[in-house]
């Protein structure tokens, strides 16, 4: 790679939110050179190719280990993702590398490892809960890390990022803060979001602030609906992440960009509550009874 | 009922029961499982109706493909429908994949995962064609398969990687996930994939044809051939993050091929894109100016782009144009050095090869031991590229001595050292010599 830098991407001005504007295109990128070499000077042999060029999707799950998730929401919790990630796996076909990133936030803020791992790789490390909900911690430690110089740093095309927030309580920081840092994100402005809040405890409202819509919130009361909502959210999310959108049946007017802005999200929320409407609670003991 | 559990029976329209006995996959549209009916094992597709516009409709296309039948044997096509369940929810079964293929998914990801069952744990396992021939073949075969298609006043809809089960020994394919294809015209709510769909589709301005099909088509063979995106390059990553806008822009409004001859902005990035850059310089010009011709003209225009028919013609030649040499070395002939009009020779180990003219083709083919034509080659009206008419082999009595033999079911005639012709039956042979001339019947050929 040489050091010739990269031309800044244009800005539409007429989208409310910039695009790409801090996509901060470290990497170079640098065209081929033109070359007549004879035949014998590379590896000719037509069988012998890499892998195609992938695009590069890392889904983020930022999980509430707090104190109060002990028990057997972490137990369902653990379980649950252990079981997800072989889910996962078929969803990047040829055309996507799909990378994990756990971050962890009680007292203090996590990373399950220190970057993000291809699916295919990638091993859940049981959590254990314990201490305060420092969320606002976390969405500053995400935002942090969401960029070209850190986690996201693929040198080929990436899709937007899935962030995927598990929560059984209400942040015991100022969140706000913490939300307002990462909402100056481009990876976040144009990323999936959902959200899952566990229990009674969890405030749906907070979590729609992080995601930006209700739609893409849902809510476990009990062990098997908790399973059933991981599993909904993460694997429409990720197959809604690295495709592309079905289509309108009206094709008198050509899409601009208005029109495809955040459809990925308005799609996420959409299958989101409808899978969710169909899910039945059967005899799960909710969370909150029974003790 | 979106999900059926591990043991359940679903009835099928006409009697009978189907019992699921595992999960083999999911996709968009619903989960696949294994099921057993009537003794036998199939596939079934259990549809999440949820996620269709229109399903009532789509069942009665998927009826309607069911009673047509599929247009060749290259299509794993949908056999029985379920009965609708109380929620509306269906399903159909088609027959298994067989053993030996892959999909196409594992080729172009050079390798499968296999579950070790010692560990539990995943294992990438090599998946790539195991002959340069085997390749062609298999390029050869789904333009056919598409042809067939096309033909039947059908059209796929969603083409994509997903939609392949190849024998990478032999280059046979298996078209599956049959169930959107639609007379041409009517569409029943499938998009596609991003990158494969044609960028009229992605601009919202037409829904899935036959037009749309080839661009799909040409998509799905540069991938088979250059492993690469044809749209991806400097331009695109650029962009860094693919957003929706971008992905508009980029395969929509303004698609520039990474080669496209009057406009370089979009070129391919080493380090990214290092196999596109290594086989746009193996294959030879014609099948590169086919994809430029589909790739430039073709997205502003869908007439302009290349039908099957011509495909296939192009791939056929490609096969015919591969040489095996005795060192080991196996490429396309515009690898070899073109020594002169009548010769390649090998950069490698300096072997010489004469080529033949056929009377129906404006190019001339290599010949060397173990090389092949088939019997659309030499007979104008045969459609078969998979029958072998003719071998060049060793005689088995004089070692060394090198020859043609007819494996067609015809009479040919060969022009003999002594200049006279002599019948030439099924199942016998003539020596290769210089003034070499064979009578096929309509087509005609000279060394």
């Amino acid at each position: 790679m040489s050091n010739e830098h990269v031309t800044e991407p244009e800005v539409n001005e007429n989208l409310n939110v910039s695009p790409l504007d801090d996509f901060d295109t470290a990497e170079t990128v640098s065209p081929a050179p033109v070359s007549d070499d004879s035949i014998l000077d590379f590896d000719d042999d037509p069988l012998s190719a890499t892998s195609v060029s992938k695009k590069s999707l890392v889904i983020f799950f930022l999980i509430d280990t707090s104190g109060s998730m002990k028990g057997k929401k972490m137990g369902e919790l653990n379980t649950v993702m252990e079981e997800l990630i072989p889910e996962i796996r078929r969803v990047g076909e040829a055309d996507t590398e799909v990378k994990v990133a756990v971050l962890t936030f009680s007292t203090e803020v996590r990373w399950m490892y220190s970057t993000p791992i291809p699916i295919e790789e990638f091993e859940w490390a049981r959590l254990r809960a314990s201490g305060v909900t420092s969320m606002g911690a976390a969405f500053k430690e995400l935002n942090h890390r969401m960029s070209r110089n850190s986690f996201l740093n693929s040198p080929s095309l990436s899709f937007a990022p899935v962030i995927f927030l598990m929560t059984d309580g209400y942040p015991s920081d100022d969140y706000k803060e913490g939300l307002r840092e990462l909402q100056t994100n481009s990876w976040y402005k144009f990323g999936l979001k959902a959200a899952l809040g566990i229990g009674q405890e969890a405030n749906d409202n907070i979590l729609a602030e992080f995601t930006g819509s209700k739609d893409t919130v849902v809510h476990a009361y009990s062990g098997g609906q908790l399973a059933q909502m991981i599993k909904i959210i993460a694997v429409t999310s990720s197959q809604i992440g690295s495709k592309s959108m079905t289509l309108s049946d009206d094709t008198t007017h050509e899409l601009g960009e208005e029109d495809v802005f955040a459809a990925k999200q308005k799609l996420l929320g959409q299958q989101i509550q409808e899978l969710v409407s169909t899910q039945t609670d059967g005899d799960d003991v909710p969370f909150d009874t029974g003790w | 009922m979106i999900e059926l559990e591990i043991g359940q029976e679903v009835e099928m329209e006409f009697g009978g029961k189907a019992k699921v006995l595992s999960v083999i996959g999911s996709g968009g549209q619903g989960i696949v499982y294994l099921v057993r009916f009537n003794g036998q094992k199939w596939a079934l597709k259990w549809y999440d109706i949820n996620k269709m516009a229109k399903p009532a409709a789509f069942r009665k296309n998927l009826q309607n493909n069911i009673n047509d039948g599929p247009p060749s044997n290259k299509f794993l096509w949908p056999k029985y429908l379920t009965k609708e369940a109380e929620d509306g929810t269906f399903g159909y079964i088609m027959e298994l994949k067989p053993e030996g293929f892959d999909s196409f998914v594992d080729i172009l990801n050079t390798y499968k995962l296999e579950i070790d069952p010692l560990t539990g744990r995943a294992v990438k396992r090599p998946v790539k064609f195991n002959t340069l021939s085997a390749m062609v073949t298999c390029v050869i075969n789904i333009v056919n398969a598409f042809r067939q298609l096309h033909r039947a006043g059908k059209s796929y809809q969603d083409l994509n990687d997903g939609g392949f089960f190849i024998n990478v020994n032999t280059g046979a394919v298996l078209v599956c996930d049959c169930d959107n294809i639609a007379p041409d015209g009517s569409n029943f709510g499938i998009g596609g994939k991003p990158g494969y769909m044609a960028p009229e589709i992605v601009r919202g301005i037409a829904q899935p044809n036959v037009q749309t099909d080839k661009y799909s088509l040409a998509v799905v063979l540069f991938k088979l051939l250059f492993r690469g995106d044809p749209m991806e390059g400097e331009k695109v990553v650029r962009d860094v993050c693919l957003t929706e806008s971008s992905e508009l822009k980029h395969y929509g409004q303004n698609a520039v091929f990474v080669y496209d001859p009057n406009d370089d902005s979009n070129r391919p990035v080493r380090g990214i894109h290092d196999n596109i850059i290594k086989f746009w310089r193996i294959y030879p010009d014609y099948i590169k100016d086919a994809f430029i011709r589909s790739f430039t003209t073709g997205i502003t225009d869908p007439t302009k782009r290349i039908i099957e028919n011509e495909w296939q013609k192009l791939f056929i030649r490609l096969r015919s144009e591969i040489i095996q040499c005795g060192c080991g070395r196996t490429n396309f002939s515009s690898m070899f050095i073109h020594q002169n009009e009548k010769t390649f020779k090998c950069p490698k180990c300096g072997m010489e090869f004469v080529t033949i003219g056929f009377s129906n083709r404006d190019y001339r083919t290599p010949l060397y031991l173990g090389c092949k034509f088939y019997t659309c080659e030499i007979s104008p009206e045969s459609d078969d590229f998979t029958a072998i008419a003719g071998e060049l082999v060793e005689n088995k009595l004089k070692p060394g001595v090198l020859g043609i033999k007819n494996c067609s079911d015809r009479q040919w005639k060969a022009k003999m050292p002594d200049g006279v012709f002599y019948d030439i039956a099924p199942g016998k042979g003539f020596p290769v010599w210089q003034g070499l001339e064979i009578d096929f019947g309509e087509v005609k050929a000279k060394i």
